[in-house]
């Protein structure tokens, strides 16, 4: 068609540049979508003008992608703050002024951002699952793959801090507790409150998120073994509401098998330290026998210098006692005392 | 920490049946003498309200009143045990899994076949209550942690003793050093002595 060739502008360098401007990860933004828009309204039947109108609405998926992955990943900052709070709240209690109510608030808080983002992040997934079919270039496919990855993976390490501070959070309550009996020594406390029909506790997570439930659904229910009970059922509450379908027996039937999976671990450790004991025992008593040889040495010494002692005046007053010589000398003194005695007087 | 009752009931696949006592040991000593008998068929119906609320495979805990009803449900069998408050929950249940295992080897399957209540007491569950007051001995787990409580404090005043013996023989050590010093002087005196003046 002679028409053809003479109404179209040759733009294909335009479009290639601006194929590599969209290959760029980060420069993909609703702004590119303007040229491409309105360089596809200057064509006219042309053959480069199927691609122009994928970029047009890829483009927009590519936008709602990033809008999405910026928003999860600034809940994902959020929660991360708002972690570091919790976590110094838990570092900071002490036996008599404990925050709890705002621990427990602020543990449920991030819970609840955390599957947020859990689930957000699922829906990333399959977004871009979805618009990787139909796509482009492979770059871009693995651009929003990698964008995926990078925030499951922060979403991952922010679910271990929390979880890291759950259970320091326990571990604080643990010495709480004990040096509470050690000062007030009253009802045992250590003969857990059973369960109560009345107040269920929901653990296993019927929640959707598939990506971390296993790791943040096992915290509510290894902690709430190890707090007191009550504060366990407070702080389930929250997540009564969300899993009220929930049978009650379950939960209770968990509490069991981990209550005693927990002794067991107590139990564990206390051999753990028992042994630690013994070994400091050991090295005591061989220091010990270090001193005890010392001790020895010191008194074969003292033998020995006695003995030699003991031999020389033995030996004196041998010589003492048997002396000829000396009698002798003793005479001659005496003679001499006369003589002289007699010298000066006579 | 006292078990008032240990019962096994055979509970039947649907609900609108009572369950059946298979086994019933009640420890009535701490009420009167005119209330033990009531409180004997308080215990009973309670035990198969319960009963029969406890689905299979399932463990249950039951307050009620001043007691702690604990429940465990095995494919029918269901074993149920009347503890007060202080009573830990784990050995109760590992109490009762006790009681449920002594029960099916004795008497095999023979209880599904029951429909009228057994009145008939097994000595074993009355031996058990007894000797079951004390939770450790049902838990060999709080047992075994006792006694590594126990061995700890031992320990302790062990070590205790030996930082004692060091400090005697930190003494010990000293005086002797001591004695060598003066015998070794006394040695030297006496050869001093000995050598020295011939003439005297």
């Amino acid at each position: 068609m002679p028409v053809k060739t003479t109404s179209y502008r040759d733009r294909t360098h335009e479009f290639e540049s601006l194929v590599e401007k969209l290959k760029k990860p980060s420069s993909l933004s609703p702004a590119s979508t303007a040229p491409s828009s309105s360089s596809g309204g200057g064509f006219d039947g042309n053959p480069t003008s199927a691609p122009q109108e994928t970029t047009r609405s890829a483009a927009p998926i590519q936008s709602e992608f990033n809008k999405r992955a910026s928003r999860i990943a600034l809940g994902i900052h959020q929660t991360s703050q708002k972690l570091s709070k919790l976590a110094k709240l838990a570092k900071k209690t002490s036996v008599f002024d404990d925050p709890t109510l705002e621990i427990q608030e602020l543990t449920t808080v991030i819970k609840q951002d955390i599957t947020a983002l859990n689930s957000a992040v699922v829906d990333l997934q399959l977004l871009s699952n979805s618009q990787n079919e139909g796509n482009l270039s492979s770059d871009s496919s693995a651009h929003s793959t990698t964008v995926v990855d990078n925030l499951k993976n922060s979403l991952m390490t922010t679910t271990k801090e929390f979880k890291e501070v759950l259970t320091l959070r326990t571990e604080n309550m643990k010495v709480h507790e004990n040096r509470r009996q050690l000062f007030s020594s009253s009802a045992s406390k250590e003969s857990s409150n059973p369960f109560i029909r009345q107040r269920p506790l929901a653990t296993r997570a019927a929640a959707s998120a598939a990506i971390s439930p296993p790791p943040w659904a096992s915290e509510p229910s290894t902690s709430s073994q190890l707090f007191p009970r009550n504060q366990a059922e407070g702080e389930s509450h929250p997540l009564l509401q969300q899993q009220q379908s929930q049978q009650q027996l379950a939960p209770l039937q968990d509490n069991f098998v981990q209550s005693r999976a927990t002794a067991l671990q107590n139990v564990e450790s206390t051999i753990h330290e028992l042994g630690n004991i013994f070994t400091q025992l050991a090295t005591m008593v061989s220091q010990q026998g270090e001193l005890a040889i010392r001790i020895d040495e010191n008194m074969e010494d003292t033998l020995a210098s006695v003995e030699g002692a003991q031999s020389q005046l033995m030996r004196y007053f041998n010589s003492i006692s048997s002396n000829r010589w000396l009698m002798i000398k003793i005479f001659f003194i005496v003679i001499l005392f006369l003589m002289i005695f007699l010298f000066f007087v006579a | 920490m006292k078990i008032t009752a240990l019962l096994v009931l055979k509970v039947g696949p649907d609900e609108s049946k009572d369950p059946v006592i298979l086994a019933n040991a009640t420890d009535v000593s701490s009420f009167g003498f005119f209330q033990k008998s009531s409180v004997r068929e308080f215990i009973v119906f309670v035990g198969r309200t319960v009963a029969k609320r406890t689905p299979p495979g399932q463990r249950q805990s039951v307050q009620h009143e001043e007691y702690k009803v604990h429940a465990y449900n095995r494919n029918g069998l269901c074993a149920l045990g009347f503890m007060d408050d202080h009573y830990p929950v784990r050995s109760s249940f590992s109490l009762l899994n006790q009681v449920l295992d002594e029960y099916q080897k004795n008497f095999g399957d023979a209880w599904r076949a029951a429909q009228a209540d057994n009145t008939q007491s097994w000595p074993y569950l009355d031996g058990a209550l007894s000797k079951f007051q004390d939770p450790a001995e049902a838990d060999k787990l709080l047992k075994i942690q006792r006694e590594l409580d126990e061995t700890k404090i031992i320990l302790h005043k062990t070590i205790d003793s030996v930082l004692e013996r060091g400090e005697k023989l930190d003494s010990l050590v000293e005086k002797s050093s001591d004695l060598s010093a003066a015998s070794q002087m006394f040695y030297k005196q006496a050869k001093k002595t000995n050598q020295c003046c011939t003439m005297l």
